[in-house]
């Protein structure tokens, strides 16, 4: 729509000389104490009152505002898309390759990521256990069974968020090598802010959410992740809760 | 048009232009950057190291200065090599050893190969990343009679960056593992050098 300056200036007028008119006759409709109604006058009064630049300066606000904090709140954290669930594990397949999806492309380059790709091994993450229940720091978790095939992989657990300030917890995670295993091959890992025997992964934190990360390096399973079985990724199984 | 239509008008178009908006900064925020992994690893391209962005050894010894990873591996040594193909291919030379090495190429849009110490020749692995023009310049000047080991990887664009991994499996193993980090050698091919036999 194009308009002269005099023209705009003309819609522009009545903008300022009306308010004295409109606040009368809306004082007079609404009975005093019903803040809602009154707040709705304001608002259709103000409709009415919109010139066509006021409106464009609305729409162009609402779509800068609204745009920046949506893709903010999109590529802020953690990937939006392109998980696959197995069992309490989500992994990430494609994040680090040529065909990952925009989003994960701008979280990566926000936070400094240099993610794993097909060909290095896949990353894993859990944020609850196998009933769906957040993983949370009072709680005690047994990680059991058996990993998909891989050279080397690990089981880390860290904190929600930024890394705490401090000296780091004298362990943070397991190795392949280093864990203690059952005859048959399947281990347990413990995750409990008390010491126990074992595998024991003392919690990172107090209190709070955690997160579980299993790492798998140079594995056949990355390429075909959603082929992967509950049965073949550690459950996660919570005991008893400190109050 | 009734003041409640121009309203919804301007409301409509401002979501769409919200849509926009959206794809526009989603689509940019890699380009825009400054502290992907791309842009802070440019401060390493002089070197003929990796740059050590995860170092695994000495237990409560602070981080690194260029520990920049939001949730590292605590048993996995990290370094970035960065490239730039203008300069010239650039060629990875590692040697393997008893601990588990991987090494990845990184473009702009993300990684486009990846290699284990497994495809070592004779405990040696030497990839050179290099345009499709420089690709075709070595093939037109390679010796026929020679054997070339070297890995060569055409890349998408001329600059990015190639990680090693090297797993430490046990603790004790760590300060290996940022030693066999540390021991890989990323350097320019110069022409000169190319031309040099048996270079």
């Amino acid at each position: 729509m194009r308009m002269t300056l005099a023209e705009t200036v003309a819609r522009l007028r009545p903008v300022q000389t009306r308010p004295a008119s409109s606040e009368a006759r809306r004082s007079g409709a609404a009975p005093p104490g019903r803040a809602g109604q009154r707040v709705a006058g304001a608002f259709r009064g103000a409709i009415r009152r919109a010139s066509t630049v006021t409106l464009v300066l609305y729409a162009l606000a609402l779509g800068a505002g609204i745009g920046l904090l949506t893709a903010d709140y999109a590529t802020r954290g953690g990937y939006p898309f392109g998980g696959v669930r197995v069992g309490a594990w989500t992994a990430w397949p494609k994040v680090g390759s040529l065909g990952a999806d925009p989003y994960a492309r701008a979280v990566n380059a926000r936070r400094g990521e240099i993610p794993l790709t097909i060909g290095e091994g896949m990353l894993l993450t859990a944020d609850q256990d196998d009933a769906g229940r957040a993983l949370d720091a009072a709680c005690t978790y047994a990680v059991a069974g058996v990993t998909p095939p891989a050279r080397a992989w690990t089981v880390t657990v860290a904190g929600r968020g930024a890394r705490e300030p401090g000296p780091a917890p004298m362990r943070e995670g397991f190795t392949a090598t280093e864990i203690l295993r059952e005859t048959d091959g399947r281990f347990v890992i413990t995750l409990s802010p008390e010491v126990q025997s074992g595998n024991w992964l003392p919690m990172p934190r107090a209190r709070g959410p955690v997160r579980l990360a299993l790492r798998l390096y140079d594995t056949p399973v990355a390429a075909s992740a959603g082929n992967l079985d509950r049965s073949a990724v550690p459950a996660i199984t919570r005991g008893a809760c400190a109050a | 048009m009734s003041p409640r239509g121009r309203f919804l008008v301007a409301t409509l178009s401002g979501l769409v232009l919200a849509g926009l908006v959206h794809v526009v900064v989603v689509l940019s925020i890699p380009r825009l950057s400054e502290t992907d992994a791309l842009s802070r690893a440019r401060s390493s391209e002089a070197l003929d190291h990796p740059m050590p962005v995860n170092t695994v050894a000495a237990g409560d010894a602070p981080a690194t200065a260029e520990a920049w990873l939001p949730i590292p591996d605590p048993s996995v040594a990290v370094g970035l090599c960065a490239y730039d193909l203008a300069d010239g291919p650039m060629r990875v030379s590692a040697r393997t050893g008893p601990l588990m090495m991987s090494l990845a190429v990184h473009g702009r849009r993300g990684a486009f190969y990846a290699v284990t110490d497994q495809a070592a020749v004779r405990g040696a692995l030497d990839l050179v990343v290099l345009t499709r023009a420089q690709y075709d310049e070595a093939l037109a000047n390679a010796d026929e009679d020679e054997v070339s080991h070297d890995v060569r990887i055409v890349a998408p664009d001329s600059k990015g960056y190639v990680v090693v991994r090297v797993i430490a499996a046990l603790p004790s193993q760590r300060p290996a593992a940022d030693a066999a980090v540390q021991a890989v050698s990323c350097t320019v091919d110069s022409p000169a050098e190319d031309a040099k036999p048996g270079g």
